[in-house]
């Protein structure tokens, strides 16, 4: 199978109006987006007033401010320099800008779990490739022939009787601990409890009685 | 260019945040420009820095002048409609990253039992699985067993017409590819409590033998060899 590249990746780009009109559109979606996220950035890391006024090819007008897009138009068309200096407006600036470094550490959060997600799932990805060679019945199932999709057939069906059987087992187990636990009654009082000590579930499987199965 | 990862964060050191400043404005002034070229559309870029009163401004004052008089032209709404300052416009960023994160992980957990179901098909037990691992491997493994169906009745079906041959091809074709779509919902937070547990009563109530004899879990792919014999005893068909 051929590896499945989803675009051409970075190239080269002629600085001339796009000639497709689709291409276009997209382009602009993704570049407004991308140049807002740049200024979002400077002013942050600079703690710079920016105001981007951008209109898309079909007349509507995006734009990204800050403080506020309306604020830097009135100062750019005041001639006097003189800036607010209120005691009301030093408020609300700190206000806004714990506001900002707030959302910009949810932000940090968020990107930081998604980039460790996708590490984990190229890392499942290599284990997957890997196995898919070894084994024939890791091919996708549109590529088997009929002999190899019944037998994978009798052995998933097989499979999901014992997936069954040790759902049971588990289910019941924890349901009736009592003979495994020890005398006291007190089951809630789990906290504690070493699994070790019982010997019957090697596995040492928690019966989580905080939290049921269910 | 550097690609140290960048904390989205006030630059405390002074000669630090000034050269910043330096290189990203002229970054972002060069990216108003491109965009403004490829798409044909108007733009204004309006920076004001602690290090000069004048502000830094794309594409020109008259340029700049140009295009708020045309912003102020439109209609309030218009206007407010796609505005967006630091705080509404993270929020919405962050709303994305949280679906993308999702997303991954909905992926990855697809993929991640995919790989336990495999390891139990060639022996790996199931003690060290934990009860939504079984529900999670169960539903899994019946998904995959409506695809062999459907496959193996495309099959057949393709192989019985041998008149209308293109005909049938054609739509093994369009049946085949519109199967695999259906998988997504499986993994999918909101309906899979329900499915859950549906699917593990309707499990319960219909399984023949319930023996809890031994813990042995092996099952008849033993061994990783992708050509084997597989005439041993459990396989009733002739090799």
């Amino acid at each position: 199978m051929a590896s499945q590249r989803k675009s051409k990746g970075r190239q080269k780009i002629e600085m001339a109006k796009m000639s497709k009109e689709s291409n276009l559109l997209v382009t602009f979606s993704k570049r407004r987006s991308g140049l807002f996220k740049k200024a979002s950035e400077l002013s942050t890391l600079c703690g710079v007033e920016v105001a981007i006024i951008v209109f898309s090819p079909g007349k509507k007008v995006f734009s990204f401010g800050h403080p506020c897009v309306e604020m830097i138009i009135d100062r750019f068309f005041t001639r006097n320099p003189q800036m607010n200096s209120g005691i009301e407006h030093h408020f609300m600036e700190a206000h806004r800008n714990a506001s900002v470094r707030d959302l910009n550490m949810q932000l940090t959060q968020v990107l930081n779990q998604l980039e460790a997600e996708k590490k984990r799932g190229e890392l499942i990805n290599q284990v997957k490739k890997a196995s898919q060679t070894q084994c024939w019945w890791e091919t996708p199932i549109e590529e088997l022939g009929l002999q190899q999709l019944e037998l994978l057939k009798a052995a998933l069906k097989e499979l999901k009787q014992n997936i069954a059987k040790q759902a049971n087992k588990l289910m019941i187990e924890a349901s009736n601990p009592a003979p495994f636990l020890g005398v006291n009654s007190n089951i809630g009082g789990v906290i504690g409890f070493e699994n070790n000590g019982t010997g019957f579930n090697p596995n040492g499987q928690n019966f989580g009685y905080g939290h049921g199965f269910f | 260019m550097t690609r140290k990862k960048v904390k989205l964060a006030f630059i405390t050191n002074d000669s630090a945040r000034k050269a910043t400043f330096k290189k990203r404005k002229k970054g972002l002034m060069k990216k108003v420009s491109e965009l403004s070229t490829l798409c044909g559309i108007d733009a204004c870029a309006i920076v004001y820095s602690p290090y000069d009163p004048q502000p830094e401004i794309w594409p020109s004052p008259l340029g700049v002048q140009r295009v708020l008089a045309q912003f102020k032209r439109m209609p309030e709404m218009e206007q407010c409609k796609k505005m967006v300052n630091q705080e509404s416009f993270l929020r919405q960023r962050i709303v994305k990253a949280k679906e993308q994160l999702k997303k991954q992980q909905k992926d990855n957990r697809e993929k991640e039992v995919t790989q336990i179901m495999f390891q139990s098909l060639t022996g790996h037990g199931l003690q060290n699985l934990n009860m939504i691992d079984l529900n999670d491997l169960g539903w899994l493994v019946d998904h995959n067993l409506k695809e062999i169906h459907n496959r193996q009745e495309a099959l057949k079906e393709r192989a019985v017409s041998q008149v209308a041959r293109a005909e049938a091809d054609r739509m093994v074709q369009s049946t085949v590819n519109v199967t695999p779509e259906k998988a997504p919902t499986a993994f999918d937070a909101t309906v899979e409590n329900m499915q859950r547990q549906q699917w593990f009563m309707e499990l319960m109530n219909s399984n023949e033998q319930m023996n809890f004899g031994g813990d042995d879990m092996m099952l008849p792919f033993g061994d990783n060899n992708p050509n084997s014999s597989w005439s041993n005893s459990f396989f009733p068909w002739d090799k």
